[in-house]
């Protein structure tokens, strides 16, 4: 049996651990000044929030490959590397949370920001004792779920082999607990350590969920303006669902949250200019980061020629196609599962209230560090591997709505139920599917959004000593963006990223939207 | 179980001070009436000047009017109360008064000094008390303060107490506004207005989020602590609906009408104080009230 020491594993958790703290501390500043400022500033909230939408909805991970050649082109080195993967944790982590400091700030209510005037209070006392402390509560609510989304990067990033042409020594992290994982995986071929480091990962996300993350939502309660109702406060669940279904009623849907349906167009076409902006905005930062790339890893500098441009776009066209259809099929399949579950479990409030700790747990590990065990699982066949992964992507996000969808449904149905003895069959289809149709369509639209960052490990990967993937498919966008990025074809890798953004983004302004504004419509008890 | 003696307590508070309250009123009617007869000779220049205020409210393409040509004025040692139909407009003029807003038209006088922006001579009782939940009471005090530059934080924190102390709340400065009853609250709001030693206060329906019982208690004190010679306010602008209030409190009633308001009444009640709320003339200003609001 082969060996392996326990205190490294701790050393590459705490390693882990620093690089999530920075980057939730970084996020928690940046969502302050940013959301602070689209809160107070109409011109800033015009270009702030479509841009942030933007950002939420594209997949971050794509990014990762040109943010790590672009930082290591400054800062070589350990250095280098680690800051670029706390700038991904960061992505991933922070529009969320920044979301939460503007609608906190907004919902600010009128009377206390005419008293801060009537005091004569400086803007400086007013963001630190009014601004800052009303957006507490919601710093410390989003970070729950920011953190999870966040270990799901994190082991990512570690995990991710890039460019060993381009970077020296290399483009990888010394230690975390993603590196150590792959490395007894795949270097040591010591199965025992690979499965205690997926332990101790587990352990240490129970631990910290309950030495720092509820400890820190109990201790931000008291920043908060109106109480909630008890029930909500209670149950983590409901949290985490009313967060998921906070996030994903996008401000790119609806954009409506706190002006009421009546103002909506003059909001949409004001959205619609930012979203020039935003576009403009992430158009300059990718030119800046393959500046740095380019000057660094001394690609010849030429303009690409008409033809090759139109070449590499028609790979990168065919490879989206079939992404979206996988992402798709296995979407479908999610639902199968998830909606029936969801209803199923949150029917019954005792399996409710025993499984949800325990899914809010499993649904923290991140998929990429059990791939060694779906390549298994899924006998090396590169497209069941690609399903699984986007399948664990994205049925947290159904199952947490459509179970919290349930239980927030008023008692009156259930007694509609018993009053007039609606048969099992007929209530499901009557009573309990269109019920919660809205919260499945909103956990649907994050979860879709979430697969296609999980298609750059779902569809290649190459563990660190191997030249060769263990698993591919055969063709997706994901496996064209990481073999671009690896082997230095700057062109390929941003035509597939800005192709897959344009794609995503167009599809959620139309078709995401149009379904969400249909079941709102339709499936709604207060109208 | 904290929360519950805290509550318990504010009521003990509230109904130990009410005969209390009743003397001060007597003692202040006495030295009221010496301060009205003595100025008389100032009442030339009013502390609060509404002249020809309107303002509209843009709405999309629409201007939408809210105040046509409003003017009222407010002397010193009066206590003034502007009401009108739900909505019409009570409280944005307040908050052009205050300050806060601008009107489309007209001008608002402190002392003859046009009101352009808030200032801390003039301070605001809210409706709903804003109290901050993650301070305490002497620190939703202090915030009040927080802008005075010739205070040191020891004096700010004196006068924050002594404030604290006149609305009955010492014993309470470290609590947080949470565990405290709806009155209490109030009290720590009129304790952060007090604090501010302001020359204008400003309320807006400050007893109508309160139960009756809570509400009758507080009214009486505060008028004896807003109108006496020891205090640096002079004068009160309230905006009120309840009848019964209005008369109670107002040396003057400012009545508006509905959407667009103008002003339809600006009567001066001069009931003797203490006021008989049974007395046959409290009734007939309260019927008087009534028909000018129906």
């Amino acid at each position: 049996m082969a060996t392996f020491s326990l205190l490294e594993i701790t050393i590459d958790i705490i390693f882990s651990w620093i690089r999530m703290i920075a980057a939730l501390l970084l996020s928690i500043a940046f969502s302050l000044v940013v959301g602070i400022l689209a809160a107070r500033n109409k011109r800033a909230e015009s270009i702030i929030i479509p841009l942030l939408d933007v950002f939420q909805s594209i997949p971050i991970l794509g990014f990762f490959p040109l943010v790590i050649l672009g930082i290591i082109a400054v800062i070589p080195g350990q250095l280098g590397v680690n800051l670029a993967v706390i700038i991904l944790i960061f992505t991933s982590m922070s529009w969320n949370i920044a979301f939460g400091v503007y609608e906190a700030v907004k919902s600010i209510p009128q009377d206390y920001i005419d008293l801060s005037s009537m005091s004569n209070t400086s803007t400086w006392q007013r963001i630190t004792s009014l601004y800052i402390p009303a957006s507490m509560s919601r710093i410390a609510y989003n970070t729950q779920t920011s953190w999870a989304v966040g270990l799901f990067y994190l082991v990512s990033s570690e995990i991710l082999t890039l460019g060993q042409g381009q970077c020296s020594p290399s483009c990888q992290v010394n230690y975390g607990i993603g590196v150590a994982t792959m490395t007894f995986y795949y270097i040591d071929n010591n199965i025992t350590g690979y499965i205690y480091s997926v332990v101790a990962l587990i352990i240490a996300v129970v631990i910290w969920q309950f030495v720092f993350l509820r400890e820190f939502a109990i201790w931000a309660e008291r920043y908060k303006f109106v109480e909630e109702p008890r029930a909500a406060k209670k149950d983590p669940l409901m949290r985490f669902y009313s967060w998921v279904n906070h996030r994903s009623i996008s401000k790119l849907f609806l954009f409506t949250h706190d002006r009421g349906v009546t103002r909506f167009s003059s909001s949409l076409t004001r959205f619609r200019r930012g979203i020039k902006y935003a576009i403009l905005i992430l158009v300059a930062i990718f030119a800046a980061f393959e500046a740095g790339a380019i000057a660094s890893s001394g690609v010849r500098i030429a303009l690409p020629s008409l033809s090759r441009l139109a070449s590499a776009e028609g790979t990168v066209l065919a490879g989206l196609a079939v992404s979206f259809l996988r992402v798709w099929y296995v979407y479908f399949i999610c639902s199968a599962v998830a909606l029936p579950a969801g209803i199923a479990i949150g029917l019954r409030k005792e399996l409710y209230e025993a499984l949800s700790p325990i899914l809010e747990v499993v649904a923290s590990i991140p998929a990429p560090i059990l791939l060694p065990v779906i390549i298994v699982a899924a006998a090396r066949s590169g497209e069941v591997v690609a399903a699984i992964i986007i399948f664990l992507g994205m049925i947290w996000y159904i199952i947490f709505n459509v179970m919290g969808g349930i239980r927030s449904l008023p008692n009156e149905l259930w007694e509609l139920r018993k009053e007039f003895n609606v048969s099992k069959w007929s209530a499901w289809r009557n009573i309990y599917i269109p019920s919660v149709m809205t919260a499945f369509v909103t956990g649907s639209i994050t979860a879709v959004g979430a697969a296609w960052n999980t298609l750059i490990v779902a569809e290649y990967f190459v563990p660190f000593n191997r030249t060769q993937p263990v698993t591919q498919v055969s063709i997706g966008i994901g496996k064209i963006i990481v073999i671009a990025a690896n082997s230095g074809d700057l062109l390929t890798l941003t035509l597939a990223i800005l192709s897959m953004t344009a794609i995503i983004v167009a599809f959620n302004l139309t078709v995401w939207r149009r379904i969400y504004h249909y079941v709102t419509k339709k499936y709604t008890y207060n109208r | 179980m904290k929360q519950q003696e805290v509550n318990i307590s504010s009521q003990e508070i509230e109904f130990s001070q009410t005969t209390e309250v009743w003397k001060a009123l007597e003692i202040d009617t006495a030295k009221r009436q010496e301060i009205t007869a003595r100025g008389q000779s100032d009442l030339e220049i009013p502390i609060i000047s509404v002249e020809h205020v309107s303002l509209d409210y843009r709405k999309e393409k629409e201007q939408l009017p809210v105040l046509v040509d409003v003017s009222l004025t407010a002397y010193k040692n009066e206590f003034v109360t502007i009401t009108g139909p739900s909505g019409c407009g009570k409280s944005s003029l307040l908050r052009i008064i205050a300050g806060l807003s601008k009107p489309t038209s007209g001008v608002v006088k402190f002392k003859e000094q046009p009101v352009t922006k808030p200032t801390t001579q003039i301070a605001m009782i809210f409706q709903n008390f804003v109290l901050l939940p993650w301070r305490t009471a002497l620190e939703n005090v202090m915030f009040g303060l927080s802008s005075r530059q010739d205070l040191t934080e020891e004096e700010k924190k004196n006068r924050a107490l002594k404030a604290l102390d006149e609305t009955g709340l010492s014993g309470f400065e470290n609590v947080y506004p949470g565990e405290l009853s709806g009155g209490m609250k109030q009290r720590v709001g009129v304790a952060r207005a007090l604090a501010l030693e302001p020359e204008v206060l400003l309320m807006d329906e400050p007893f109508s989020s309160l139960d009756n019982l809570t509400a009758e208690h507080l009214r009486k004190e505060i008028y004896s602590l807003l109108i006496n010679p020891t205090s640096p306010i002079q004068t009160v602008l309230m905006v009120s609906h309840n009848v019964e209030e209005i008369v109670e409190l107002s040396d003057k009633v400012v009545v508006l009408s509905a959407r667009p308001a103008h002003v339809v009444a600006d009567l001066k009640l001069d009931l003797p104080r203490p006021r008989n709320k049974k007395s046959q003339e409290f009734f007939q200003w309260v019927d008087k009230l009534y028909s000018l609001l129906a």
